[in-house]
């Protein structure tokens, strides 16, 4: 539009100049000396206008339609952006030309931007994306995550991470370690790891964290430790450093138990397979010197063979407890009935003892949802206990009651017998715990109570307990609700 | 004729207390038995044994207390101690120190390498004391 109105503007001056080029020179005819001479300078000046006028107008018409082409062909470009070929004209030919390959020019420019453009949008996107993605996994975890950067600051934390060390998650980007993390030992590795200026450098240790004010346990917790270098943003030295630490308390202390379980296991498995050996060793050699020995070799041998398969058992039933892999086959239990088939099963070794054995179970019906024969070998091993630790001529008494509050059932098995020392009440259903001075009295595998404690509170989720007095006698309990609520 | 050699068998398994004691006794030895260390240290002080044969976990006094105390009385300060683990004990060198064991025997052992052992260390006793005795 600009061009049209330019050309049109120049056309136009162009007539006008002419005509006042003739018009002058016919109007101040006073200005020239002669007359001659005023005619020739009219002439001239009207030729001019009339020159101009009939040249200069459609020339200027010309040109402006052309650039009218011209000015349309770029806006079209412009707004399609595919550069349309202009009209030539021989008269505008190398400028058009010109313009065209311009036009063009600047058309590859555009779109190879607007390309780029859509290119970078995209990209940035992506990365949105995945930086959200990364700190939502950063977040999930359950290791603690701390990443800081060339100046020892905070770039970076999970949650885990502030609940560990002991800050606020949102205070803690561009905080300096030494104020958020108090723990000694590990800002100086973090700093060292930094210092290294090795990209390479990882540092695993295993390490023991106090817990902080944000942790209720404030007591000492294992971590493993790992420390390594972040690149820089040329991607040749240490920009920063990412920290992560695991918490290995719970392994270190399965551990711990599992190689105390084995050390223990084996020293029990030991001591009756020394009997056994020992006796056969003996009848090989003729050592028993008639048939009532050699008889009494071959029941040590039996008993201590039943005792190792026993400790056997118990402990197989133990580890399949503590390893979740025992399912409880419920039902529902008659306790009633079922401490009457217990005591009836002991009466023998009771008479044997002269120990009285008393039911005190009830009319009523006891019953909750159980496994049947796990809670016969509750009732069994308690009663068995009660007898081997009660002088001749005591008494046993086994109860039962419904307790409608906590809707469980309630068992208890008393006995007059020698009581447990108060120092040994908190150990009594330890594996492998006997009282020392009772190891005498009855020989037992250290596992029976223990036994009775996984498939009472871990099996059935109920509880058991013990009070007793030395030389009073003791009385253990236990409670199973009335619905199972075992896995 | 002079007197057997008295052997003191400490352990709180009273099988392991009677098969020893058989297989020593069958062997011709005087043997005593005690089921804890407290019990094995009055015998020991009463019958003044030639060997001990004790075992390291007891109730009351464990087989390493019950050595150091017997080390502690003069009576009873060079009585060879044979002692019986069920726990693979290898004695530190305190424990050395502080006792007279002279061999660790794991269980489950054999009354028949116990019998050779008793032996063998009642044989080389005699020699310390007579070499002793030349001195």
């Amino acid at each position: 539009m600009r061009y049209v109105g330019l050309t049109t503007i120049g056309s136009v001056g162009a007539v006008v100049a002419g005509l006042l080029v003739g018009v002058t020179a016919s109007v101040t005819p006073h200005l020239l000396p002669t007359a001659t001479e005023r005619t020739a300078a009219t002439f001239i000046g009207v030729s001019a206008a009339i020159t101009f006028g009939l040249v200069g107008v459609p020339l200027a018409l010309l040109v402006s339609r052309r650039l009218k082409i011209v000015s349309e062909a770029i806006k079209e470009t412009a707004s399609n952006g595919v550069p349309r070929p202009l009209p030539g004209g021989e008269m505008l030919s190398g400028v058009t030309h010109r313009l065209d390959r311009a036009i063009h020019a600047w058309a590859d420019r555009c779109s190879s931007l607007s390309a780029s453009l859509r290119t970078a949008e995209l990209r940035l996107s992506v990365c949105e994306a995945e930086r959200q993605h990364a700190e939502a996994t950063l977040h999930s975890l359950h290791d603690a995550v701390l990443v800081t950067d060339a100046f020892n600051e905070v770039s970076l934390a999970n949650e885990p991470a502030a609940k560990l060390l002991g800050f606020e998650l949102s205070e803690s980007t561009h905080r300096p370690i030494d104020e958020i993390i108090p723990d000694q030992v590990l800002r100086k590795m973090i700093k060292e790891v930094r210092q290294s200026g090795v990209l390479s450098k990882q540092k695993r240790i295993e390490h023991s964290i106090r817990g902080t004010r944000l942790n209720e346990a404030n007591a000492r917790s294992d971590y493993d430790v790992t420390i390594a270098c972040l690149p820089d943003q040329k991607q040749t030295g240490v920009g920063g450093v990412v920290t992560i630490l695991r918490d290995i308390t719970r392994q270190k202390e399965i551990s711990e138990m599992k190689s105390d379980f084995v050390s223990q296991a084996s020293h029990e498995l030991r001591t009756p397979l020394s009997s056994i050996n020992a006796y056969i060793e003996m009848l090989i050699d003729a050592e028993a010197q008639d048939e009532a020995s050699r008889q009494e070799f071959y029941q040590i041998i039996k008993a201590e063979a039943d005792r190792v398969s026993r400790m056997i058992d118990n402990m197989l039933n133990i580890s399949r407890i503590e390893a979740g892999i025992v399912s409880a086959e419920k039902s529902e239990v008659d306790f009633g009935k079922l401490i009457h088939e217990v005591l009836e099963t002991m009466q023998p070794q009771a008479r044997a003892e002269d120990i009285k054995l008393i039911d005190r179970t009830g009319p009523l019906i006891y019953s909750a949802q159980a496994d049947r024969d796990m809670m016969f070998q509750v009732v069994m091993n308690l009663v068995s206990n009660a007898i081997k630790y009660t002088p001749e001529g005591g008494r046993v008494t086994v109860a039962v009651e419904n307790d409608d509050e906590s809707r469980s059932v309630l068992v208890s098995v008393s006995d007059t017998g020698l009581g447990i020392p108060p120092d040994a009440i908190d150990k009594l259903f330890d594996k492998f715990f006997r009282i020392d001075n009772y190891k005498r009295i009855a020989k037992g595998t250290g596992l029976g109570l223990n036994l009775v404690k996984h498939i009472v509170e871990t099996v059935h989720k109920g509880s058991v307990g013990v009070s007793s007095e030395v030389g009073m006698g003791s009385r253990f309990w236990f409670i199973v609700p009335f619905e199972f609520q075992g896995g | 004729m002079s007197r057997p050699p008295v052997i003191l068998v400490v352990d709180d398994e009273a099988h392991i207390t009677h098969v020893v004691s058989l297989k020593l006794s069958n062997a011709g030895y005087d043997v005593h038995t005690a089921a804890d260390g407290e019990e094995a240290l009055e015998v020991a002080l009463s019958v003044t044994p030639d060997i001990i044969i004790t075992d390291l976990q007891m109730p009351y006094m464990n087989g390493l207390e019950l050595c150091a105390k017997l080390k502690e009385r003069p009576t009873t300060r060079n009585l060879p101690v044979i002692l019986l683990t069920a726990r693979g004990h290898a004695l530190n060198e305190e424990e050395m120190k502080q006792t007279n064991i002279r061999q660790v025997m794991s269980k489950p052992f054999s009354p028949r390498q116990i019998l050779d052992s008793v032996e063998a260390l009642l044989k080389e006793h005699k020699i310390e004391d007579e070499d002793s005795l030349a001195a």
